[in-house]
């Protein structure tokens, strides 16, 4: 990488590494350092390819949700996390804000972190990137079906990790019958 | 509320929660890259590994039942002193300084300050003193002619001094509270760093009266109170603190822990006095009552280890080992490896000095500690020679 190109990488990072961080963090499950690594690995593959990289955001990100997902990720040993415990009875609350929600967020963190990265990994690009199922398949190089179904059980895993979600309507994707039962990770 | 709004709500929630990252990540890698590079082409080479440098921001695993797993570490056990980023968790070694001497005979600090774009450390002699902001990118620092009547703040990415401060007394130190937000700045009459003339000794014999560094010449001090000003507007006050016969020349004010109140060392019991923002003097917070200026480790961050001093008859090299203290009460809980406790990088990591293998010259290095564990990681290279000789540096370190 030539003096032009460093400088070029620094002004990318300088500028995106903050929103990529999020991201990252995200997906490890809400851990800081497992996040770091994350996207430090991203970078350093893009800083190899840099000359032949048209848009850097967006080869960074598929790293990043593609290094989540693979195996290789999987041999790290998991972390215990700290979460904020909720209140008793997080469905009752006085506020005048939506009842519990602030609760239900901590609960849902919580559960979030115990999903399986890839679970974790479509969740984050639907619900937080907002990506339409056709993307998340496209990114992380499955079918459509497979993005939905995994989608579908995550969120039924997150039901059963945290039953305190039982009064919550169901998902527009939970509503959709899923026909793929292509394989997906389960951890133990 | 449906179960996909929540989950939304909740990651959004979460990713506003993240700081950003420390700066020069783009460094980080190019290095880590530079390195794996290196390594693999020694490698194909055939070179010995001895020529491949270990410095890599990797995460460090380790094998306790307790997960004390600490990202980020940046080692240069090759470098004395250190020419590249030397960093453990959130901690960094922000700046080192060696000594010299200037055309008065006085000793001046020479500083290396950490250049964050690049990662490497770039000497200075600009500064007689310097100290670092929590997140590395703001220094403030003092021009050589003490006492000083501004205080620079000095942009670290770009060299240049972003502002001045203007200060009516002259200040000689300044220190930035642990948040980064105020200063204290320890006003003087006059340069604290001169040479003084003792009153009664002449050691060698020659008919007069010896010079002597102002540091053991007490009752001579100019030392007039402190500022304590506010890191983005300058704005601040001054508070006169009295009581010069029992301080050294050059005495300066600190932060406690908690950045609420500021304390100075003393001559005689009880050598430390903790004051308020407006030059009071007040009891010593009952959780620094066993802190001391000689462990410069001070607090663990949760508060519940004080750092305390080396464990005597732990000196065989290798094994040299130091005392955790319960801040309270002064009694040791625990001890760890490392010759001198320096720095906190989390609860259960510390920065230390330690005594390298070699019986016949003792030498120091950097090193990092863990609570728990017997194994200790290079930092730095050997330093050559003690505290005070030729060769040694001084570390000062900073959050990243």
């Amino acid at each position: 990488m030539d003096a032009e190109a460093q400088e070029n990488f620094r002004d990318f990072v300088e500028s995106r590494s903050s929103a990529l961080l999020k991201t990252a963090v995200l997906l490890s499950g809400g851990d800081r350092h497992a996040g770091e690594d994350l996207l430090q690995n991203a970078l350093i593959k893009a800083a190899g390819r840099w000359h032949r990289i048209e848009e850097p955001e967006a080869y960074v990100r598929q790293i990043l949700y593609r290094q989540q997902v693979s195996r290789w990720r999987l041999k790290w040993p998991r972390r215990e996390l700290s979460v904020p415990e909720p209140r008793e009875n997080p469905t009752r609350h006085t506020t005048d804000d939506e009842p519990g929600a602030a609760d239900l967020r901590i609960v849902i963190r919580a559960a979030l972190a115990r999903l399986t990265a890839r679970q974790r990994t479509v969740l984050v690009l639907r619900y937080f990137e907002d990506l339409p199922e056709a993307d998340v398949a496209h990114l992380l190089g499955c079918s459509i079906g497979t993005v939905r179904s995994t989608t579908h059980r995550s969120l039924a895993r997150l039901r059963e990790l945290a039953p305190e979600l039982a009064a919550l309507g169901p998902a527009d994707a939970e509503q959709q019958p899923s026909h793929d039962y292509s394989p997906v990770e389960v951890r133990p | 509320m449906n179960i996909d709004q929540l989950v939304r709500d909740s990651l959004r929630e979460q990713a506003a929660e993240q700081p950003t990252p420390a700066p020069g990540l783009a460094d980080r890698v190019l290095t880590v890259r530079r390195r794996r590079r290196t390594r693999a082409l020694a490698a194909a080479a055939a070179a010995t590994a001895a020529m491949v440098t270990i410095a890599m921001a990797v995460p460090l695993m380790n094998t306790g039942k307790d997960d004390t797993r600490l990202a980020h570490v940046s080692a240069h056990p090759e470098q004395t002193p250190p020419r590249d980023m030397i960093a453990a968790g959130d901690l960094a070694l922000a700046a080192y300084y060696t000594w010299e001497t200037d055309a008065h005979g006085a000793p001046v600090r020479a500083y290396r300050i950490l250049d964050p774009k690049t990662g490497t450390y770039v000497k200075t002699s600009k500064w007689s003193r310097v100290a670092v902001a929590p997140g590395l990118r703001t220094a403030a620092v003092l021009e050589r002619n003490l006492p000083a009547r501004r205080i620079g703040l000095l942009d670290l990415r770009t060299g240049e001094v972003e502002r001045w401060i203007p200060v009516d007394r002259g200040v000689a130190s300044v220190e930035f509270s642990p948040d980064g937000s105020k200063l204290v700045a320890t006003t003087y009459g006059r340069n604290p760093d001169l040479r003084y003339k003792k009153a009664k000794y002449d050691y060698d014999g020659d008919g007069e009266k010896d010079w002597t560094l102002g540091l053991d010449a007490p009752g001579q001090s100019s030392r007039t109170g402190f500022y304590i000003l506010d890191v983005a507007s300058g704005e601040g006050s001054w508070s006169e603190v009295a009581g010069a016969d029992q301080l050294g020349v050059r005495q300066d004010f600190a932060f406690n822990h908690d950045g609420k109140l500021v304390q100075s060392g003393l001559f005689s019991a009880p050598y430390r006095q903790y004051y308020d923002f407006a030059g009071q003097q007040v009891a010593v917070p009952a959780n620094e009552a066993y802190a001391s200026w000689r462990n410069e480790s001070g607090l663990s961050p949760d508060g519940k280890f004080a750092g305390g001093g080396f464990l005597r008859g732990t000196r065989p090299v290798g094994q040299s080992r130091s005392k955790l203290l319960d801040p309270y009460t002064g009694k040791q809980v625990t001890t760890v490896r490392g010759a001198e406790l320096l720095a906190w990088v989390d609860n259960k990591h510390l920065i230390a000095w330690d005594f390298t293998p070699d019986v016949k010259s003792p030498s120091l290095r950097l090193v990092l500690v863990t609570i728990g564990s017997d194994e200790v990681a290079p930092l730095s290279g050997i330093t050559k020679g003690l505290d005070g000789a030729a060769g040694h540096w001084t570390p000062i370190f900073a959050e990243r």
